[in-house]
């Protein structure tokens, strides 16, 4: 509200008070910058900056607990990477990170180029799969319990009911299929946003396009791969990065299905971190691991760094 | 219309676009028949009853109502907070000199890529030695602080294409910087505030790390689902009416808006729209 009387020299005065010349008070453009900037800069200091640094710093002491603060150094990385239990969330977060984006991009992307040949009729058919993105992940993380339930769970009434109820099996509570299990449910909610990106980019491509292909007796398969393949790439590209981002981050889903495990089968990097630090109060540990994480996260997104920094004028 | 339109096509998406559902059917059809049904499977038809005797038990077992208020709170704060902040902040950005303005700009941006786990340990030592765990606002200010680096990206995007003819004439009129931005850029930019409020209100009512970290009773929907179905695992009927209510606000939120999320979702990688 101490804005208000900056503003009082301002447009909102009567005319005659407002001189040709800047002569009333007036705040300078950087003065004013930094006005407007403060706000958000305590909200980006607090949240952002100060827990980056904090997390750095924090990974180089043994914090158990309540206990005062010791320096270690080197200790907690070279312990976690002779942590088995780490070890594996890290193969579990390259399996998990890369299936779920295949998977998802390429179902969207197939999906999305279906739609676009009959794009006003499948509109609705596009909404009803784009809505399971729009579900909270605990929520959708409880319906996928209600198919991987062992007694009476849909997936092994299906199983029963088709005749192989030999396969019928714990699905969450087995180490073997917990992961793919819930990188199942994980697609489930993810592949809405690829369907959306890739439609989006199929939609922009020129109509000559296809109309000088099919003058030039082009068969639908060909359109598809030589126009509409090629072309709705931007779309592809966006699907890829956002699905690699959020499925690095992943934690909604896991916490909800599986808990980590089986025997820590199902445990990502985000998921050792939150064990480590808030279950085993071990928060210089955690801290260790999520520096891993923020360092694969900077990896994977190094050109969209590149590119917001290049476009930043 | 691309083409011809194969007769396969409209079928084929139509299966599994309704494949694609079940879960969501699933869920609502849990909640209305009675548990003695929904435990021999949702789908099962050998008895079929409709009731609506979940909805209305469930209020008393679970404080659904209190955690539906925690949400609201602490959604609409934190959807509020960008959605005044990151417009005056892309303003001056875009329209402002001011020295570690780019750097400031390319530090906001880039944030994007952080994961919400960085904040954990940090915040979680800082509102402990402030007595803030349990406080909603524990949640809402990593919300907001983390929401800046798309939420400016995608306000100065839009701002790209402002005309400076109509900044220029108020400069002439003698408008200065704070009168610029709140009669002339602000009113005119409330289109990327809207996504910007839209998005955010999703992922803040949906986000689920947070809430199961720093808060103990004053918890928002989600993290309440989680816990009431690692304690009350039988319950499925009333479980499945909590998960209706958790979501019910954000999913007709997201399919009015649905195209603010494909626009708000390339913001978010640095795809421009």
């Amino acid at each position: 509200m101490a804005l208000a009387a900056d503003i009082q020299g301002g447009p909102s005065g009567p005319p005659s008070d407002r001189p040709r010349t800047v002569g009333r008070r007036q705040l300078s453009d950087t003065q004013a910058a930094w006005l407007l900037l403060a706000p958000l800069l305590i909200f980006f200091g607090v949240s952002v900056v100060f827990p980056v640094i904090e997390t750095i710093r924090l990974s180089f002491y043994d914090i158990r607990g309540l206990a005062p603060a010791r320096f270690d150094g080197w200790g907690n990385y070279s312990t976690l990477f002779s942590d088995p239990n780490f070890l594996r969330s890290l193969r579990v977060t390259l399996v998990w990170a890369i299936s779920a984006t295949v998977f998802s991009v390429a179902i969207g992307w197939g999906l999305a180029m279906l739609c676009a040949l009959d794009p006003r009729r499948t509109l609705v058919f596009r909404i009803m799969i784009f809505a399971a993105y729009g579900v909270s992940e605990a929520v959708s993380g409880f319906m996928w319990l209600g198919i991987y339930r062992p007694d009476y769970g849909l997936l092994n009434g299906i199983l029963e009911g088709v005749g192989l109820s030999g396969l019928t099996q714990p699905w969450l509570g087995n180490p073997s299929t917990a992961l793919g299990a819930v990188i199942v449910a994980y697609v489930w909610t993810q592949v809405g946003l690829p369907l959306m990106t890739c439609f989006a980019s199929i939609q922009s491509i020129p109509k000559n396009l296809f109309e000088a292909a099919y003058i030039d007796g082009a068969k639908p398969a060909s359109v598809m791969r030589h126009i509409i393949a090629p072309l709705s790439m931007p779309g592809v590209r966006v699907a890829i990065f956002i699905n690699l981002l959020n499925s690095l981050k992943a934690f909604d889903l896991i916490f909800m299905l599986t808990g980590g495990g089986p025997v820590r089968s199902t445990e990502t990097v985000g998921f050792f971190m939150y064990r480590e630090s808030m279950l085993n109060f071990k928060l210089g540990y955690g801290a260790a691991s999520t520096v891993i994480l923020l360092i694969a996260v900077l990896v994977v997104s190094i050109p969209l760094i590149l590119k917001r920094t290049a476009d930043a004028r | 219309m691309i083409g011809r339109t194969p007769p396969w096509i409209l079928p084929l998406v139509g299966l599994i676009a309704l494949v694609w559902i079940v879960p969501i059917v699933g869920l609502v059809v849990t909640s209305l028949r009675p548990i003695s049904e929904v435990i021999l499977g949702w789908w099962s038809l050998d008895e079929f009853t409709l009731t609506l005797d979940a909805w209305i038990v469930v209020w008393d077992k679970y404080p659904l109502a209190y955690a539906f208020w925690i949400s609201c709170k602490i959604a609409i704060i934190s959807t509020v907070i960008p959605m005044l902040l990151a417009p005056a902040a892309a303003y001056a950005f875009h329209f402002l000199k001011f020295r570690f303005r780019r750097l400031l700009l390319i530090l906001i941006i880039n944030a994007f890529v952080l994961p919400n786990q960085v904040v954990i340990i940090p915040l979680f030592r800082l509102w402990r030695d402030l007595g803030m765990i349990d406080n909603i606002w524990s949640v809402i200010i990593p919300f907001a602080g983390l929401s800046f680096a798309w939420a400016v990206f995608l306000v100065k995007n839009y701002l790209e294409d402002f005309p400076t003819e109509l900044i220029e004439a108020a400069q002439i009129d003698a408008c200065g910087p704070l009168a610029r931005f709140f009669y002339i850029v602000l009113p005119n930019a409330l289109t990327p505030i809207a996504a910007v409020g839209i998005l955010q209100f999703m992922w803040t009512w949906n986000g689920l790390l947070l809430p199961v970290v720093f808060l103990r009773d004053e918890l928002p929907l989600p993290a309440l689902l989680a816990r009431i179905q690692g304690v009350y695992d039988r319950n499925w009927d009333q479980v499945a009416v909590a998960a209706i209510i958790t979501t019910i606000v954000p999913l007709i939120v997201f399919v009015v808006f649905q195209r603010f999320f494909t626009a708000g979702a390339q913001t978010r990688t640095g795809g421009k729209e």
